[in-house]
């Protein structure tokens, strides 16, 4: 990338140290501790609305990853969200719009309206279930749950989406509350020894 | 604190909705007389015991949906999508029942 492409940044503040990574200005603070949390802003983001029934073959409240790793969740009736690695937006959105039955639905590209966050490790559902009322047990919120909640009273997006088999949960709300949020989930993890962790491509 | 049964969610708190109203017949807008127009507005019938009414899920799936309630109780006996009817009764743009987006809803 030249020298003078335009930074993209994440309302939440970066942790130092800061890198760039995939034009975004991201923390490149590494940490191994139990329960972490990294800012994701920096990926891709597609909202997809279209018939209810399923497009993707995804339900409402389930999330899958396609045969390109991209997350898709479906995270409303007839509303879909899209995961891909940093700076993959148009070629996401054509292959999400030909998906779509002709003339139906619409694709929007929400990287930059979004911010989005996730918390990972053992203590992960203890933690957000300090800030969020629904239940996170395993039976009921497995691997590849999905769906939209009150988190720290912000309207939140929450994939259960775990890394290796540890527990993880991908969430994402409105730009403007990014910082605020990721403060109450850091807030709600002090008692877990909580520490950011850098985001580093793909991401996803 | 009050539980809904959202009928895309499940039950959540009631803090996630916001309550639209009773659900109320609209009136044939070519008969109806301007005292009928009042009561379709204002009057409510208010009762303690069960009455039908229409929630939005604000904070969760950004659908209405209608609720039986006990207004006394809180006791909720019936959750569902709008019925195809209800496009001509409290919600003439049938926002509640296809795939149209509500009023509060916001892109993302
Ligand atoms: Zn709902």
């Amino acid at each position: 990338m030249a020298e003078s492409a335009a930074v993209a940044r994440s309302p939440i503040a970066p942790t130092p140290p800061v890198a760039i990574e995939n034009g975004w200005e991201v923390s490149a603070r590494r940490s191994a501790a139990d329960l972490r949390i990294t800012d994701c802003t920096p990926l891709t983001k597609l909202l997809v609305l279209g018939p209810e029934g399923g497009v993707f073959g995804i339900p409402f409240g389930r999330a899958e990853r396609d045969e390109e790793g991209v997350l898709v969740a479906g995270s409303g009736p007839g509303e879909w969200t899209l995961f891909g690695p940093p700076g993959t937006g148009e070629g996401l959105a054509g292959r999400a719009a030909a998906a779509l039955p002709p003339d139906e639905g619409a694709v929007f590209d929400l990287t930059h309206g979004r911010a989005a966050m996730r918390i990972t490790g053992p203590a992960a559902a203890a933690a957000l279930a300090r800030v969020c009322a629904v239940d996170l047990a395993g039976e009921v919120s497995p691997d590849g749950a999905a769906f939209r909640s009150s988190v720290a009273k912000v309207v939140t997006d929450v994939v259960r989406d775990d890394i290796d088999s540890q527990l993880s949960y991908l969430m994402h709300c409105d730009r403007a509350f990014g910082q605020y949020l990721f403060d109450a989930l850091l807030d709600a993890g002090a008692e877990f020894d909580i520490e950011v962790d850098g985001f580093a491509g793909p991401g996803i | 604190m009050m539980l809904l049964p959202c009928p895309h969610c499940g039950p959540r708190n009631s803090s996630e909705f916001r309550y639209v109203g009773e659900g109320t017949a609209r009136p044939d807008p070519g008969t109806a007389t301007i005292g009928v127009w009042r009561d379709y507005l204002y009057t409510r019938s208010n009762p303690a015991g069960w009455t039908t009414e229409n929630w939005f899920h604000r904070a969760g799936c950004r659908r209405y949906f209608t609720v039986e309630r006990h207004t006394v109780s809180n006791a909720v006996r019936a959750s569902h999508r709008p019925a195809a009817q209800a496009r001509t009764t409290s919600d003439p743009e049938g926002l509640s029942a296809g795939t149209e987006r509500g009023p509060d809803a916001g892109p993302g």
